[in-house]
């Protein structure tokens, strides 16, 4: 590992030591900003009761499922308004409303509908995941190029050889992309649905408990945990598009 | 070389093209305009026909609708004494970009045109090997079109024309985009591959040389609206040298009919 790969490393150390001197600074500074040997007691403590564990496992599990939810409902709604006029006429101005609405402003409509359990926040998570998905599916499609439509014409491709052939994959930068936004998405809201319908497991969730229980020090091991889960599942995405993507030019 | 000339192109049964009273025209700012005027064109099968002219004469235009891909004009495209609709496997078509799909290896982008063949597969990876012989790209088949030159993406796509066995083969401007180079060994390529395959060739190139080079017949169109002027028999043997005279002595006066007015 070289000096360069560590650069990424600068502020986070930074912040910690700035963390670090004001928890030391008088009472108030020790509460809100808890010291970091706390915090590390916490995360022993946490681990080892098996509270992290359960409570990562059940909002990575939501996220996933939300996510490939909204994946496979996006592709399928995006690929259907991109390819057929009457159904984007049909959809797209509602479509295009109710994207309008934050995910957050949701929430009580779908607690009374749905409740506060599980099948309101997987609801919520792929409601989130979808959009980016349609919106950038569609694009993406609408923007294949005429000449690789044409050229599958002229190789007598059928309707749906042309879509699984030729449009999904011309279309696939753009959909990878989506999933990017759409994993990130799908992760915030998992979490945040924990803290408006708490219920059940979850990072949210025991966030909430230690929030009652003034336990800041288990809080902050939550928001660490968050971050981390976040840019682990985003760099894995990229990954895995790079590898799907193999065949373009590398720039 | 003996083996090469004696292979002659005539011996082709089908590919005969029939064109009769075409003509076609867009709307441009509501206004028709007149693109193809009364084309008539009889082609033999087998023969390697060129077309040049200005830009704006329609060759372009012809090609699109020969192939499938336009069909509002009136008159008539006749291959083989049948009436021509749409796309078909029996026309296959080089643009000027070779339009290889990036996501797809030079394997799989030859062998996606016999997708909808029913042969058995050992029979599609036969022919698709074949043709990746026959333009010189063998060791190359895992590559992916952003990996190749140039010339190599066009040799690719006159592979995945040719995969098919067409009756008839549309070039449209197929080296335009190379190097002096590049197109050079590509043209003496192209004869090669067309007296091998013998199916009927039609190539609209701006490059008069190339067109004298190639053709048994060289068509001069006309512009506004695009019309043939002129119908050019060159009767020299192929493989051809570059520098015979007759060519020369056809070029100089192509030149001087296409641009010193």
């Amino acid at each position: 590992m070289n000096l360069k790969s560590l650069r990424g490393l600068v502020l986070p150390l930074l912040l910690l030591g700035a963390w670090e001197y004001a928890s030391r600074q008088d009472a108030a500074g020790a509460y809100a900003f808890v010291p970091l040997a706390q915090v590390g007691a916490a995360w022993v403590e946490v681990l080892g009761s098996g509270e992290l564990l359960v409570n990562l496992w059940a909002s990575l599990l939501r996220t996933c499922t939300g996510l490939a939810l909204g994946i496979v409902g996006g592709i399928g709604l995006g690929a259907l308004m991109a390819l057929s006029a009457p159904a984007n006429r049909l959809i797209a101005p509602l479509f295009h409303a109710l994207r309008q609405v934050p995910m957050l402003g949701w929430i009580p409509l779908i607690a009374l509908c749905f409740g506060n359990g599980e099948s309101a926040k997987l609801l919520i998570v792929s409601l989130a995941a979808l959009y980016p998905m349609v919106l950038n599916t569609f694009e993406s499609l609408r923007q294949v190029e005429g000449q690789h439509r044409e050229a599958a014409r002229v190789l007598m491709l059928s309707r749906a050889q042309q879509l699984r052939l030729i449009l999904l994959p011309a279309a696939l930068p753009g959909i990878a992309a989506g999933v990017l936004q759409a994993l990130a998405f799908a992760w915030v809201t998992s979490v945040g649905s924990e803290l408006f319908l708490s219920s059940g497991a979850g990072l949210g969730s025991l966030m909430m408990n230690a929030e009652a229980g003034a336990r800041m020090e288990i809080i902050v091991v939550c928001v660490l945990c968050i971050g981390l889960c976040g840019y682990l599942m985003s760099w894995l995405c990229t990954l895995l598009s790079r590898r799907l993507l193999r065949w373009r030019p590398t720039r | 070389m003996n083996a090469i000339a004696h292979a002659l192109p005539t011996t082709a049964t089908h590919g005969a093209l029939s064109i009769r009273g075409l003509s076609k025209s867009y709307a441009l700012k509501g206004k028709p305009m007149q693109v193809l005027k009364d084309i008539e064109l009889n082609i033999q099968p087998g023969e390697f026909v060129s077309i040049v002219g200005a830009s704006g004469c329609g060759k372009s235009t012809l090609l699109r609708l020969i192939v499938g891909l336009d069909q509002a004009y009136q008159g008539q495209i006749l291959l083989d004494q049948q009436p021509v609709h749409g796309p078909g496997l029996e026309r296959g078509i080089v643009f000027q970009d070779h339009r290889l799909f990036p996501w797809m290896t030079l394997q799989q982008n030859i062998a996606l045109a016999l997708k909808n063949h029913t042969m058995p597969a050992t029979h599609k990876d036969r022919l698709v090997a074949e043709h990746i012989a026959l333009v010189g790209l063998s060791g190359y088949e895992q590559a992916y079109p952003h990996q190749l030159s140039g010339g190599m993406a066009q040799r690719a796509a006159i592979a995945r024309a040719l995969v098919n066995k067409p009756k008839v083969l549309l070039l449209d401007e197929p080296l335009g985009a190379l190097d002096a180079l590049t197109r050079v060994r590509l043209q003496q390529e192209l004869q090669r591959i067309w007296v091998q395959e013998r199916c009927t060739v039609i190539m609209v190139t701006h490059d008069i040389e190339e067109a004298l080079y190639l053709g048994d017949r060289v068509i001069v169109m006309d512009a506004h609206p695009g019309r043939i002027r002129e119908d050019l028999r060159i009767d020299l043997p192929h493989p051809r040298e570059r520098d015979s005279t007759v060519l020369q002595a056809y070029k100089q006066r192509l030149l001087g009919e296409l641009v010193g007015h």
